[in-house]
């Protein structure tokens, strides 16, 4: 009997078995039709008359995508591509839309691409450089006969006047932000595009810089496709921006092949028009370009170390582990830490309007007190060049910035961190003392006692805010952390129009990274008050810093074309910005990460790799980065 | 048979009012969460605007196209009048995708991946428990406590342990994503297969995870069943040992069959850690990100889905219990 | 009493967890009082130190006594250390690549393979076909080469504060060594680092403390609510019962793992210390101890006993006490056991999810598996950082099921072997 039972059971568990062999495949087939459609097989992917230069066979149901044809990338898309609308502001698809300094040109064009390396301006759909008037009001471009849209029309001035115009009228970021600066884009011929810049009560523009760094930041959008979505839309704004824009019509060498949950594929228009002789005379060699949407960094990093992807725009710590321990064919920018260039200055900022924080000796004795080269050594796992290497001031590790200030000059301002004693000899002579004996120091009898805070999940961020917290205890100020959520964190600290709430004592958020108008615009985002009062500032100077002086430098440098005294002028604002130090840097960020894995794909952009123009490490999509992805070849 | 019916819409009648309750807290319970998210949308949207009434107008536009400006009981029956017409809103942590949309892209992959692997993970367990309980001796002493031992790494620990050594050091399952990297869904052999391969890791992360629990709870209810005073009455009477040993097991599968229920509950969240470890799409991931996007269409949304998986799968219990299990049956009748 | 208690430290399975699980409670109690320091120091400056025996390099040298060993093949082992078969290996290929004939390169020879290697390699040559990480091997490899071909002792010097020049110091030969007990600074990190640089051994033993602790809270909270609910419902039946069965079906249909999460993201990170975690742990996970309960209570209730004792009149109290409880004491006592493991387990999650309790105050289980994790130790093979974690959780709850199986059997005799 006992066997009997024995049988069953030993039947019972075979069951198991075969319901979880067979139960396992079944269950798949609903995955099939979960995808957001494939936006549209672009038009003109696989010319039948024209030979194309790559004569890939079309892809056909089932086949992967050709690992020799197919680069991919990690770190740019965060969960699923919401539409491809290149109007708004909130598509979450980082694969085709990014506007900017360091704009991403693979599906959607600027007049001219930015290289953060040389700080020069490059013609793309533009012809030829730009040109001043002798009054600098007026900016005058022309057009690349050879440019064409993906519908085979050409790119005229129009367009880019349009554009313009329509970012205004639905009053979008790009709009608002420049509408200041701009009085108006429009078309001489089809072929001449004149950007005419706002003047001042004298007649001068208001800021000439902006102006020229708009022609490199922005997209041109086809006149066409825009009236044909204004029409869809009838003119509301909010429908006109949420438009998911399956449709669109664009000039850059990829367009949409495929996107859902887990990927987003971009597909190599064989007719763009870039293989003209006149801009890059080629197509550029991967003919997709995928990113598998990943959960975190380890999956991200797992999958960068597995081969599965080639272009890792993450924050991954330990990188040289992967060439040092484990032989993989692995490389960065530069060989050696920091890795990468850095380009952003992730800073510190204090609440100026904080118990003790409107004292310079307070809020210099902290950061004086902080253990930067833990920082950089644990936080960011050395991915960020010392305080040491490149002094603090207000430019970023770029030869190019680092010569824009007087160094001896500000010298003595300058400290390297973990300084205690001076820390607390300035603290004494300040009379910020320790009155009660309870080890903490009072300042008008109230101890000071502080929250230190940035977004929960961002880890090197969190890492260095505890650090910055422990230096307090150093020096008899008590700092504690908290970490609220991003949603939250970011409606409280761009909320520039009143004081900051309890608990955003020193608080983190970046600086501008590299572009045209750099580093002006950082120092401005930084330290300008003009931000002060804004509901919604996405700018800077969120500890709402005040200064005349400042102000007025960040008035003058735009208009200013002298280089001795432009250097006069950025030394004075480093001497204020030491001196006061409404905020402080905590390290050196690169503008992306850029680590990738040459088990396919080579001859990526790295350090004196004799490309010239230098090919800047953006990932290959980003400004004149985009220019590496004509020069990859594949491993022999 | 009268007694039965009884039993059936008294039940019925307390799983439509739970539904009611159920349905409203889903909807009352992610509003009480603090923040304002359509400040959240403006400022990513409002990006580079400096004039506060622009801003102060794109606030208006998208809390009057989400509604939140209203009184909450206005927004409630807003609500209720669009879900009864299927439709569940805009995701405010996705604007413009349809809450629809958002969860139709993921829900598939938690079903396909959880239903499976807590079935087969619950049959495992209860066979090895039972076996357990029956067999004693070595099986008891060896294979149990192995089993068990197993199952009390946390989840998210058996799915990094699995990553580690049969994803990144034996390669011998893909790493991340719910099928190949370089795939396109299709209906060919190809993706099929890529879906299987990428399918095992996180299945059998929750399987071996499952199996100790469900084990030790079955060893528990048949040890307790087989000493009970009707086994020895039984015994006793000179009844056949096989027809006891059918209504012990019967006896002691009754609160696991309630814990399967239960787990089909805990499906949604059993599987996010999992989800994240393997990058696996799913529900567990989606939700996770609305609440802290606090997407309240999305959490609504999605927790009304799972309200209607678990109140389904109990019902089904229940009235399988009454059929089971006579003694309920009479005591529901009795009254 | 004395006797059940007897009994139940002669089962084997109870004895076996009940080791485990006093161990872990000796060392967490023990090891704080040995190594007094504060858990979240940060001692390295980087990430992810190996667990071993840290020396001081500065002190090494500064030892008043040197010894002297000539120990057979020390130089073949200080080459190999620099310049592996691999390497050689690649040396040829590079040689080769830039030109020089197969037939000269010898890679069993050292020294005519560095003279080659030394008169021959350009860093700036470029050689078709290579990637940059090649490239930049073949440079690393050349630096670590230039120490091998040094001749002759190292020099230890100071620099001179008034001059700057440099003042010999003394010379370090290839066979000098010291002994670790006369150098005064050694440290022991016997599992290593984290990624913020704190020793990992006396912040897995502080966490272990923490997530015993909320595992207890939650556990205990939940078992009290569950049971007394439990109770109630399969007992009383009638309205009572649907009632309760009503709220637990709520419970049950917004999954404890939604509540969680929201309630967790409502406190905030400020609010969330661990015992808020273990309490809010408690609050959502009591369901399915009702649901068990009631269960067992609900068949237990028409037994003939209870049906005596409720002719005799006793009251519902008395019947619950007496009649109920001590027939599903031992599946309350494994409710609650492991309601305890699983409130462990919970905490882990949320952290994980970044939902636990904030950091700064005090380690837990599950916020150093979140850091390892974010800083992504287990792909990188840094085993110290997440595998010691997730044995100990393992090792925790084992312990507590083994102990509840070996009470089991004494509390049913049938059972025993």
């Amino acid at each position: 009997m006992r066997n009997k039972i024995l049988t069953l059971l030993s039947l019972l568990a075979v069951f198991a078995m075969l319901l979880s062999a067979c139960g396992t495949p079944t269950p798949a087939a609903p995955a099939e039709p979960e995808a957001t459609q494939p936006p549209a097989q672009p038009q003109a992917t696989e010319p039948p008359a024209q030979p194309a230069p790559t004569e890939a066979p079309a892809l056909k149901p089932g086949d992967p995508l050709p690992r020799t044809e197919t680069l991919y990338f990690n770190g740019l898309q965060w969960g699923p591509v919401v539409c491809w609308n290149p109007y708004s502001s909130n598509c979450n698809n980082a694969m085709a839309l990014a506007a900017g300094d360091n704009a991403r040109v693979t599906m959607f064009e600027t007049p001219y691409l930015y290289n953060m390396l040389d700080g020069k301006q490059y013609p793309l759909l533009a012809d030829g450089d730009y040109s001043w008037n002798a009054e600098r009001t007026e900016l005058t471009f022309k057009i690349k006969p050879a440019a064409k849209w993906s519908d085979g029309t050409p790119v005229t001035a129009e367009d880019v006047a349009y554009t313009w115009a329509t970012h205004v009228k639905y009053n979008t970021g790009t709009g608002a932000g420049n509408k200041d600066y701009i009085e108006d884009i429009v078309a001489l011929d089809p072929k001449t595009v004149v950007i005419k810049a706002k003047l001042d009560a004298n007649g001068k523009a208001v800021n000439p810089l902006i102006v020229s760094a708009f022609v490199s930041s922005n997209y041109v959008v086809q006149k066409a496709w825009t009236q044909k979505l204004e029409q869809r839309t009838g003119g509301d704004a909010a429908k006109f921006l949420a438009d998911t824009a399956e449709d669109v019509v664009f000039s850059g060498p990829y367009g949409p092949f495929y996107a859902d949950e887990t990927k987003v594929v971009l597909v190599r228009n064989d007719k763009y028009w870039g293989q003209d002789p006149s801009m890059w005379g080629k197509l550029p060699a991967p003919k997709y370009l995928a990113h598998a949407i990943f959960k975190d960094n380890a999956a991200g990093f797992a999958a960068f170390k597995a081969g599965e992807v080639d272009v890792s725009q993450q924050f991954n710590a330990n990188i040289q582990d992967l060439w040092l321990k484990e032989g993989l064919p692995v490389s960065t920018y530069l060989p050696d830490p920091p890795y990468g260039i850095g380009a952003s200055l992730p800073t510190a900022f204090y609440n100026l309007n904080s118990h003790g924080l409107n004292l310079v000796a307070v809020r210099k004795a902290i950061a004086m007190a902080v253990d930067y080269d833990t920082i950089v050594a644990n936080a960011m796992a050395n991915q960020s060049a010392t305080f040491k290497q490149v002094p603090r001031s207000l430019m970023n590790p770029t030869p190019g910035e680092q010569a824009l200030y007087d160094h001896d000059a500000v010298k003595d301002l300058q400290w390297a961190g973990k300084d205690y004693e001076a820390a607390k000899k300035l603290l004494d002579e300040a009379g910020v003392v320790d009155t009660d004996g309870d080890g903490w120091r009072e300042y008008e009898g109230k101890k000071l006692s502080y929250v230190a805070t940035c977004p929960n999940g961002w880890s090197d961020w969190q890492a260095a805010i505890e650090i910055v917290a422990a230096a307090g205890k150093e020096i008899g100020i008590e700092i504690t952390t908290n970490y609220p959520e991003w949603s939250v964190y970011q409606t409280v600290v761009t909320k520039s129009d009143a004081p900051l709430p309890a608990g955003y004592d020193i608080f983190m958020m970046w600086s501008a990274g590299a572009g045209p108008t750099m580093p002006w615009g950082r120092i401005r985002n930084l330290l300008s008050s003009e931000w002060i009062g804004q509901p919604s500032n996405w700018s800077g100077n969120w500890g709402q810093y005040k200064n005349e002086r400042v102000d007025e430098l960040i008035k003058a440098i735009p208009n200013e074309t002298n280089p001795d005294k432009l250097k006069e002028m950025y030394t004075e604002l480093v001497k204020i910005y030491l001196t006061e130090v409404p905020s402080f840097t905590l390290m050196y960020r690169p503008q992306n990460f850029h680590a990738v894995n040459e088990s396919v794909w080579t001859n990526f952009p790295h350090q004196d790799d004799g490309t010239n123009p230098p090919v800047p490490p953006l990932n290959l999509v980003d400004g004149w980065s985009i220019a590496g992805l004509y020069n990859l070849t594949l491993v022999k | 048979m009268k007694g039965y019916w009884k039993y059936f819409l008294n039940k019925l009648g307390w799983f439509a009012i739970t539904f009611v309750f159920a349905f409203v807290l889903n909807f009352i319970l992610p509003r009480l969460m603090p923040g304002d998210p359509v400040a959240a949308i403006v400022s990513r949207l409002a990006q580079g605007m400096s004039n506060a009434t622009g801003v102060q107008a794109i606030y208006q536009q998208y809390a009057d196209l989400f509604g939140t400006n209203r009184p909450m009981h206005e927004q409630f029956f807003i609500y209720v009048r669009n879900v009864f017409r299927g439709d569940f809103g805009f995701s405010f942590s996705q604007y413009p995708r349809p809450v629809a949309e958002v969860l139709g892209a993921s829900i598939w992959w938690t079903i396909a991946l959880q239903f499976p692997a807590i079935l087969v993970g619950w049959i495992i367990g209860n066979t090895l428990g039972a076996l357990a309980a029956y067999l004693k001796g070595g099986f008891d002493k060896v294979l149990m406590p192995v089993s068990i031992f197993v199952s009390n790494f946390p989840p998210f620990g058996m799915a990094v342990i699995l990553l580690a050594i049969f994803g990144v050091t034996l390669k011998w399952f893909p790493i991340a994503g719910g099928y190949g990297f370089d795939l396109i869904p299709s209906f060919s052999w190809n993706f099929f297969w890529s879906v299987f391969i990428h399918y095992q890791l996180p299945f059998w992360s929750i399987v071996l995870i499952a199996i100790g629990g469900q084990a030790i709870g079955m060893r528990s209810m048949a040890i307790y069943e087989l000493n009970a005073d009707y086994v020895k009455f039984s015994r006793f009477m000179g009844i056949k040992d096989q027809k006891i040993i059918g209504y012990v097991f019967r006896n002691a599968m009754l609160p696991q069959i309630t814990g399967l229920a239960l787990s089909i509950g805990t499906m949604v969240g059993g599987a996010l850690v999992a989800e994240i470890v393997f990058s696996y799409p799913g529900l567990g991931y989606t939700l996770m990100n609305g609440v802290m996007g606090q997407d309240y269409p999305l959490i609504s949304a999605a927790t009304l889905i799972i309200t209607i998986m678990v109140l389904t799968a109990n019902f089904i219990i229940e009235i399988l219990y009454g059929i089971i299990d006579p003694r309920i049956k009479a005591a529901q009748s009795e009254q | 009493m004395k006797h059940t208690l007897r009994q139940v430290f002669r089962s084997g399975k109870f004895l076996f967890g009940f080791s485990i699980f006093v161990s872990l409670v000796l060392i967490v109690l023990i090891y704080p009082l040995l190594v007094p320091d504060d858990p979240l120091r940060i001692l390295g400056q980087g990430t992810f130190f190996p667990p071993g025996i840290y020396v001081n390099t500065y002190d090494s040298i500064n030892t008043s006594t040197k010894y002297t060993l000539n120990l057979p093949n020390a130089d073949v082992r200080r080459l190999e250390s620099k310049l592996s078969q691999e390497d050689r290996l690649a040396m040829r290929e590079w040689l080769i690549a830039a030109g020089i004939a197969e037939s000269e390169i010898d890679i069993e020879n050292t020294s005519s393979l560095l003279a080659l290697w030394n008169s021959n390699y350009d860093p700036k040559k470029s050689i078709p076909g290579m990637t940059n990480a090649r490239r930049n091997y073949f440079i690393r490899l050349n630096n670590s080469l230039k120490g091998l071909t040094m001749a002759g002792d190292l020099v230890v010097a100071s620099k001179n504060a008034e001059s700057g020049g440099l003042e010999d110091l003394g010379v370090v030969k290839d066979t000098d060594y010291v002994n670790i007990s006369e150098v005064a600074n050694v440290r022991l990190l016997l599992l290593g680092t984290d990624n913020f640089g704190r020793d990992m051994l006396t912040e897995l033993v502080t966490a272990t403390r923490v997530s015993l602790q909320i595992g207890f809270v939650a556990g205990l909270i939940a078992t009290l609510i569950g049971l007394t609910l439990g109770l109630l419902a399969g007992y009383v039946g009638g309205i009572v019962d649907d009632i309760i069965m009503f709220f637990t079906n709520l419970f049950t249909v917004i999954p404890s793992f939604v509540l969680l999460i929201l309630i967790s993201y409502s406190l905030g990170q400020e609010q969330r210390g661990a015992f808020t975690v273990a309490t809010v742990i408690g609050f959502t996970s009591w369901v399915w101890t009702t649901r068990a309960v009631r269960a067992q209570v609900v068949s237990l209730r028409n037994r003939d006993h209870v049906n005596l004792s409720k002719l005799s009149g006793h009251s519902i109290a008395h019947i619950i006490i007496h009649d109920i409880l001590p027939y599903i004491a031992s599946y309350v006592v494994m409710a609650l056991i492991l309601q305890i493991s699983s409130g462990i387990l919970a905490e882990a999650g949320l952290s994980i999810l970044g939902l636990g309790p904030k950091t700064t105050e005090v380690p837990t289980l599950g916020l150093i598996m979140r850091w390892a994790m974010i800083y992504q130790a287990h792909i990188q093979g840094n085993w110290w950082a997440y595998l010691p974690v997730l044995v100990t959780i393992a090792l925790i709850t084992f312990s507590m099921n083994l102990m509840n199986t070996g009470l089991d059997q004494v509390f049913n005799p049938a059972l025993r072997d």
